[in-house]
């Protein structure tokens, strides 16, 4: 005959042990999840980088010139200049040494038969390879001309996508 | 209680009462990364920078003329739909009303949908 006399003792330590073991689970468990939100914060702020320089090369430099660099810039098919202004928006920082941020930008428009083109704008001096995780930005633009045609629907105005991939290196 | 000594209950329901708060406490903070963890997905899947660009260029579009060689306005809100549509895989619709004799401003409709955001506006001329 076994003596039953810690009986309760012996159901409160499970009962103790299990909530133990439950709570330390719960802790270790919600810890794991910061790490999600993490990744995509530099991401985030690459994206409002990139938007921002593509806004301000989209204004008009002051009230009496009425065409943005940008579209002059996409109706000359100006890649070097692009390049150029593009580059020191995103990389220039406080400090001596440029940001390491490379870009490739393409333009997309619409042909008359409807079918949509794209050319490549300018891009960095380190090509995109795959391997890199790139954000997308893009602007809109209306511009005079579309690059590659020179009849009366080419002349007119049309809006034309302008779409940038950064990637830090 | 099973042939034990009953005299400190108190202590024993005190420990239950403690480990249970303890308990409820660990599942507040497990649920608040959650609760930070859907929030910040939300705010990263919302297209707000493609939705502010297409209302600016819409909003742009309602003030272009369309005479008959350059139609300008036809074009160029074509050229939204379409590249909206195949760049962004959005549909995006708008129509505008522009100013009457009793009516001095410019209304324009926004409709944006990509499937997981609709964004709908009436905008307003000053």
């Amino acid at each position: 005959m076994v003596n039953a006399d810690g009986q309760l003792y012996t159901i409160e330590g499970i009962a103790a042990a299990l909530i133990l073991l439950l709570s330390a689970f719960i802790v270790v468990n919600s810890t794991s999840v910061y790490t999600m939100g993490d990744t995509h914060i530099s991401d985030m702020q690459l994206e409002v980088t990139g938007s921002d320089a593509l806004n301000m090369m989209n204004t008009a430099p002051n009230s009496s010139v009425d065409k943005t660099p940008l579209q002059t810039m996409i109706e000359t098919d100006d890649a070097a200049a692009f390049q150029t202004m593009f580059n020191n928006l995103v990389n220039n920082k406080t400090g001596a040494d440029p940001d390491r941020i490379q870009f490739k930008a393409n333009v997309t428009y619409q042909r008359e038969d409807g079918s949509v083109g794209s050319i490549v704008l300018g891009k960095s001096s380190h090509p995109l390879v795959g391997g890199e995780h790139a954000v997308r930005v893009s602007d809109w633009v209306i511009v005079e001309k579309l690059p590659d045609c020179s009849d009366t629907y080419c002349t007119g105005k049309h809006a034309v996508l302008l779409e940038a991939l950064l990637w830090r290196d | 209680m099973a042939g034990l000594n009953d005299d400190a209950q108190w202590i024993v329901l005190m420990g239950f009462i403690v480990s249970f708060s303890l308990f409820f406490i660990a599942i507040l903070l497990n649920q608040s990364t959650v609760v930070g963890q859907t929030t910040a997905e939300a705010v990263s899947e919302f297209p707000k920078n493609d939705i502010r660009g297409v209302r600016d260029v819409i909003i742009q579009s309602a003030y272009l003329d369309d005479k008959d060689q350059f139609r300008n306005q036809t074009w160029v809100q074509n050229d939204i739909r379409n590249l909206s549509l195949d760049r962004h895989d959005a549909v995006v619709d708008f129509s505008s009303q522009s100013p009457s004799w009793n009516d001095p401003y410019t209304y324009v409709e926004i409709h944006y949908n990509n499937g997981v955001t609709a964004y709908n506006e009436t905008w307003r001329s000053e």
